[in-house]
């Protein structure tokens, strides 16, 4: 296998360059010492595992998981490979390579682009997105001017970033978030893959999904879309009781509600998904369990459960205050809650993330790249975007946004060189979004990044919480330890470090005061 | 401490014409014990050097420079502004120092003199503060318009504070003094602490000019304010001053009669030197600056001097006046007042009241203060955990400027490792950790504030506890006795109030002493209060149930036996010692209460359910629970915004680094700010 030397590379002069293998020093336990860094965007940092396939043409798979596939270094160096831009060398080696490196997740290469389509016929009383509202009188919304322009800018965005060489992997995951993507017209959705694909290249197989609002669109828009490469749909249903929708403000009654379940399945999306919010103004728990009963009916794959946020400057945010009537109490909500969970749970569906639901298989692959802490593309009003280590939030107006995109045409704005990632702040993100899954948090591959004295002292303050059945700590055949089995681990009374796996949050229990949990983490990380 | 006894035995038999009450006023707070030691100190040695010794500018080459030499002891008077809380004391300093040119008029801010912080935003005084003025005068009628021919006087004023806490800062103040105006608010007429301030002054034999002052306010009352004065101090109406501090009106009577009525600093310059040392503050700069009234003799910079209670030697860097910034002199001669720097590594070198003389001399020490005494001790804790280094560092450094604050290390189990200070007074103690945080960034939690008590146990051993914590609850000797610190309180107020005053007084379980009218409206009360029951909320009361028109002021007295028990919180089972109390039997149910509903109401839901218990030994008196907190996720993690859900998350973070975690239970630092306000 060819690999490029790389005198460029400060640490790597530093540190000595072994042929084709760069030695890295291995963090420290002290994690503030940790500053990750990309020196060039003209490198591609790959992470391979040895037993994956390759699954597109242009590079190896740049995953994390499983872990067990992974190829574990001597504790004292992590070794880093890095590559050339010489793609067909490195589709030829890949598989055969056992020289596989663990490779921190925010360094591979995004293969996922969120793509934010910001039109509202008007604002829900609860919502707080960056959105532009149409107003209900616009029926003429294929030519509207300001859908047409800001696809316009939409692409310009997608033009101007970088880095653009044809050699990054391809796109596996696209996310049209809202807003209601299902208001923009099909051609315009369109062009926008297709400048997505001439840009990053877009897998055959990639997950393509859309957030839809009940009333936006009939079978002939589904079908386009669909025609589209749209794979994947997210149907905006929010509850099943008129009266709610009305409280919430909702541009759609039930009826379109059940039109627009009709619609997806009888063009035979495979893989579509439906939003709830729970803990709604003047919401009983007779109600959440028949909205909970009718979403089971309709066997969606997937099932989105929000608890509701009372957002500041909302509607609701005037009006209400979390746990005050007309709200339910904070034991009612936290009811709802266990309740979706164990119904859902019933109904054979998996808990996998706090507030995602599926059938086996069904994981929404792209959310999964956030809770993953992998990178990703983002692009359109007020979204985010974590490239190269560094997360981004574009403009949340209008105006400002244009001219971000007009710096980022030409030139004032882009790529950071030389950005200092905090390693505390990496942490902090790690356990964060990995506490959010049924997965939860790999100890070993944090211990490698982050030192074993930090998983130490995390463990340490969570061990009241494993004893309160809040946190469980798993082996490494995904056995849940008992919470003395826990400590005597933990105390070095049993030298067995190995048996420490992962931590997870319970189900209902834990994930219920998942801040709780996670702040408790954050005051270790970085007190 | 023999100066101390001989001064105690000066009190006795010093002579008070006018009220025999007054002779055990303020046991431990009169700082100036007897007579003023600044007159005529008996034995002294002659030294040699003859007076107008000239500084040919050994140090200051500058033109401006002040000659002292130019300022006998004839053309000197010091004199203190005391009065009640707000009745102008700093305003009137800042009108005397405008009208002598020694700030600029509407330059600065007002109360020029309250300089610290908390001062500013309290607009009390704490410290008491002194200002060098020149002021010229003819005596008695001559040609006022020739001024080349009246003479120059150097007048040293010390404004002090009002409030009771601080009264140790205006006994050190006299003891500079010969004089003092006696500064009341013509609307408000005398007030407790009118009182207080007067005996000090007549305590230590100084002249007292009474200044009757806000007399533009619509509501002054002058005369009858004359009446009260010379009903209860026997002070001729004749002699008062009636100003406006804010108009100006009167105030050009006030330095005259200053010059004229008060005498001359006594000492004698051909004397060996002694020097009073007032009050000592670090600063950055310079070091250790102590302020210094010199008695008898001379002092000029590089005089090697000693510290008669220490015996250190120094050598003095830097002398000057308060003009009113620090102003080198090179000089101070008897009767002046000023400051020195002189080397000392630190203020704790610097005793207050300690008597400087020339190295090699050999002086009686003049008579020095009675240390003050604390009345009120808390625990002081870093609110964050680590911290205690910082703390440390910083209680080191403000009792450098204030050295009224007692600090011995302690531990608690709750809170870990931390300090037992001694205050002279809740406002005090407020103004303590105001000044820490302020000036030198520190967090502190502080536990409920205590007084001292005496135990006796069964096998007849006494101990004083200051910390309730330390006092077992369930101890092996049994109690046979216990004993608590009581005050003598004044109380004047406007007779529609005397019922409820009383009432409250019986509540505090306080004995009358004493009852009588100062005029057709005002009572005046004395009464023997439980330090305890006065130290927290009391004056608060007494304000808000007779419109704020109540005055108060107290001295210390001896100790009462009574019946104190010691009350523990428990939380989650655990008792908490830095949250013991003790009480009096009677009222420990209700304390007992009061402190866990204010526990309950401070201390958020957690992840388990907490219970809070109030006992007495094993006896549990009071109990409440927080139940389980039930959620706490944001189900909404969406687009990838991670920026935004983490903000969130850290400020939870935040929030808890705030808290004091004790046992499994995360305390915010208000619930044990709300602790100390239940009496
Ligand atoms: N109307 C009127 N107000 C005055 C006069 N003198 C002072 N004041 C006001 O009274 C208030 C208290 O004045 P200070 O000079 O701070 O009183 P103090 O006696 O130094 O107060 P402490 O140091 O806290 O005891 C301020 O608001 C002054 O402006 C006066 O002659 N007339
Ligand atoms: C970007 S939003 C709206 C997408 C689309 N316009 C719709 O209404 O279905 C995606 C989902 O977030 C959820 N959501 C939005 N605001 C929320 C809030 N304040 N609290 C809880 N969930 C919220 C809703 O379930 C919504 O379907
Ligand atoms: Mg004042």
């Amino acid at each position: 296998m060819r690999v490029a030397k790389l005198n460029i590379l400060p640490w790597a002069k530093l540190n000595g360059c072994h042929d084709d293998v760069l030695l890295y020093p291995r963090p420290t336990s002290r994690s503030d010492n940790i500053r990750p860094f990309i020196r060039s965007p003209n490198y591609i940092l790959h992470y391979q595992s040895i037993n994956k396939m390759l699954k597109s043409t242009f590079a190896p798979i740049f995953s994390a998981f499983p872990a067990k596939h992974r190829t574990r270094q001597p504790s004292s160096t992590a070794v880093f490979r890095v590559f050339a831009h010489t793609p067909e060398s490195v589709q030829q080696n890949a598989s055969a390579n056992s020289h596989t490196s663990i490779l921190p997740p925010y360094l591979f290469h995004p293969t996922s682009a969120y793509v934010h389509l910001p039109f509202c016929r008007k604002r829900c009383h609860y919502c707080d997105f960056p959105i532009v509202a149409l107003g209900s009188s616009s029926t003429q919304i294929d030519d509207d001017p300001r859908i047409v322009n800001y696809m316009q800018l939409l692409s310009r965005e997608i033009n101007a970033t970088r880095p653009g060489t044809t050699t990054n992997p391809p796109l596996e995951t696209v996310f049209f978030g809202g807003g209601t993507p299902s208001l923009v017209p099909p051609s315009l959705v369109s062009s926008i893959l297709e400048t997505l694909r001439l840009k990053f290249g877009l897998c055959l197989d990639a997950e393509i999904s859309m957030e839809m609002d009940p009333g936006t669109f009939d079978a002939k828009k589904m079908k386009e879309l669909m025609d589209l490469g749209v794979n994947r749909v997210s149907l905006g249903v929010q509850a099943f009781q008129e009266e709610l929708l009305k409280a919430c403000g909702r541009a759609h009654g039930l009826k379109e509600v059940y039109e627009a379940i009709e619609t997806v399945k009888s063009c035979g999306v495979e893989n579509w998904s439906m939003d709830l919010i729970s803990s709604l103004p003047h919401q009983t728990p007779e109600m959440w369990e028949e909205s909970l009963r009718l979403t089971i009916e309709q066997q969606p794959q997937h099932v989105s459960v929000y608890d509701l946020q009372v957002e500041q400057g909302t509607k609701f945010g005037v009006l209400y205050t979390p746990g005050e009537f007309p709200l339910p109490s904070e034991t009612q909500s936290a009811d709802f809650y266990k309740m979706a969970s164990r119904t859902l749970s019933d109904a054979g569906y998996n808990h996998y993330e706090i507030s995602s639901y599926c059938k086996s298989g069904f994981e929404c692959k792209h959310n999964f790249t956030y809770w993953k802490n992998e990178p990703f593309y983002a692009f359109g009003l007020g979204s985010a975007s974590y490239v190269g280590g560094l997360r981004f939030t574009r403009p949340k107006k209008m105006r400002e946004y244009m001219g971000y995109v007009e710096n980022l045409e030409n030139g004032s704005v882009g790529c950071n060189e030389n950005i200092h990632i905090d390693g505390k702040d990496m942490a902090m993100d790690v356990v964060m979004l990995s506490l959010r899954t049924a997965r939860g948090l790999d100890l070993r591959s944090f211990a490698e990044a982050y030192g074993d004295s930090l998983v130490h002292s995390l463990c340490e303050s969570y061990r009241p919480y494993v004893e309160s059945g809040h946190v469980v700590c798993l082996n490494e055949q995904r056995r849940a330890l008992a919470a003395d089995e826990f400590n005597s681990v933990l105390f070095k009374e049993d030298k067995d470090q190995a048996k420490m796996a992962y931590i997870w949050l319970s189900d209902p229990d834990g994930f219920l005061l998942s801040n709780e949990m996670i702040s408790l983490a954050f005051r270790v990380i970085s007190p | 401490m023999g100066y101390l006894s001989r001064a105690q035995k000066a009190l006795k038999s010093s002579n008070f014409l006018y009220f025999s009450q007054t002779s055990s006023k303020f046991s431990w707070l009169s700082a100036l014990l007897g007579s003023n030691p600044l007159y005529g100190s008996p034995n002294c040695r002659h030294f040699g050097l003859s007076q107008p010794f000239c500084s040919h500018s050994r140090q200051n080459s500058k033109e401006n420079v002040i000659d002292l030499n130019q300022y006998p002891p004839e053309l000197i008077r010091n004199f203190s502004i005391i009065a009640h809380v707000d009745h102008g004391k700093s305003t009137l300093a800042d009108r005397l120092l405008e009208l002598t040119g020694t700030i600029k008029k509407g330059h600065g801010q007002p109360q020029y003199l309250d300089k610290l912080q908390v001062e500013r935003e309290r607009g009390i005084t704490v410290k008491a503060q002194t200002a060098t003025m020149f002021h010229k005068h003819n005596f008695h009628g001559a040609d006022k318009n020739d001024t080349h021919e009246q003479p120059s006087f150097l007048l040293n004023l010390i404004d002090t504070p009002g409030h009771v806490d601080f009264s140790y800062e205006v006994s050190r103040s006299l003891a500079a003094c010969q004089g003092a105006l006696l500064v009341v608010d013509a609307a408000q007429g005398v007030q407790a602490q009118t009182v207080a301030n007067f005996y000090l002054a007549f305590e230590s034999n100084l002249t007292i000019i009474p200044v009757i002052n806000k007399i533009d306010q619509p509501t002054a009352d002058p005369d009858r304010v004359k009446a009260q004065l010379k009903l209860m101090f026997d002070l001729d109406p004749k002699d008062a001053l009636l100003t406006s501090a804010k108009t100006g009106q009167g105030l050009e009577q006030v330095l005259p009669s200053v010059i004229e009525r008060i005498p001359p600093p006594p000492g004698n310059s051909s004397s060996p030197l002694r020097m009073l040392l007032l009050d000592s503050y670090y600063d950055e700069y310079k070091g250790v600056i102590c302020h210094v009234a010199v008695v008898d003799g001379v002092l000029r910079k590089g005089d090697k001097i000693s510290s008669a209670a220490t015996g250190q030697t120094y050598e003095i860097l830097d002398v000057g006046i308060m003009h009113p910034e620090l102003t080198s002199t090179g000089i101070l001669l008897t009767g002046q007042v000023g400051y020195v720097v002189s080397g000392m590594r630190s203020t704790k070198e610097a005793r207050v009241g300690d008597t400087l003389h020339h190295n090699r001399s050999v002086v009686e020490p003049l008579p020095g203060f009675k240390p003050a005494k604390h009345m009120v001790f808390s625990g002081l804790y870093p609110a964050d955990g680590s911290d205690f280094e910082a703390l440390n560092h910083a209680i080191e450094r403000l009792t450098c400027n204030d050295a009224s604050v007692s600090v011995a290390k302690e531990s608690s189990t709750a809170l870990g490792l931390g300090f037992r200070c001694g205050f002279l007074g809740l406002l005090h103690m407020d103004v303590f950790h105001q000044r820490l945080e302020q000036e030198h960034g520190a967090h502190v939690i502080s536990t409920i504030p205590t007084v001292p008590y005496i135990y006796e146990y069964s096998d007849g051993s006494k101990v004083q506890v200051q910390n309730p914590a330390a006092l077992p609850s369930n101890p092996k000797k049994r109690v046979t006795a216990c004993w608590e610190p009581t005050v003598l309180a004044t109380i004047i107020i406007p007779s529609e109030y005397v019922g409820p005053v009383i009432t409250l007084c019986s509540e505090r379980r306080g004995q009358q002493l004493e009852y009588s009218f100062i005029d057709s409206q005002r009572v005046f009360m004395k009464y023997r209060l439980p330090l305890r029951e006065i130290v927290v909320d009391f004056y608060n009361e007494l304000k808000s149930m007779t419109s704020g028109y109540a005055s108060f002021d107290y001295e210390d007295s001896e100790y009462q036996q009574s019946d104190m028990v010691k009350l523990d919180i428990l939380l989650n089972g655990q008792p908490v010692d830095a949250m013991a109390t003790i009480v009096h039997n009677l009222k420990a149910q209700r304390v007992g209460r009061e402190l866990v509903e204010k526990l309950k109401k401070f201390i958020d839901r957690q992840m388990f359910e907490i219970t809070i218990q109030a006992a007495i030994g094993s006896k549990i008196i009071a109990r409440e629970t927080i139940s389980a907190m039930r959620k706490n996720v944001l189900a909404k993690c969406y687009g990838g915004d991670v920026t935004r859900k983490k903000k969130l998350l850290e400020k939870q973070k935040e929030g808890k680094k705030r808290m004091k975690r004790v046992g499994s239970v995360d305390i915010p630092q208000e619930a044990f700010h709300e602790l100390l306000k239940v009496s």
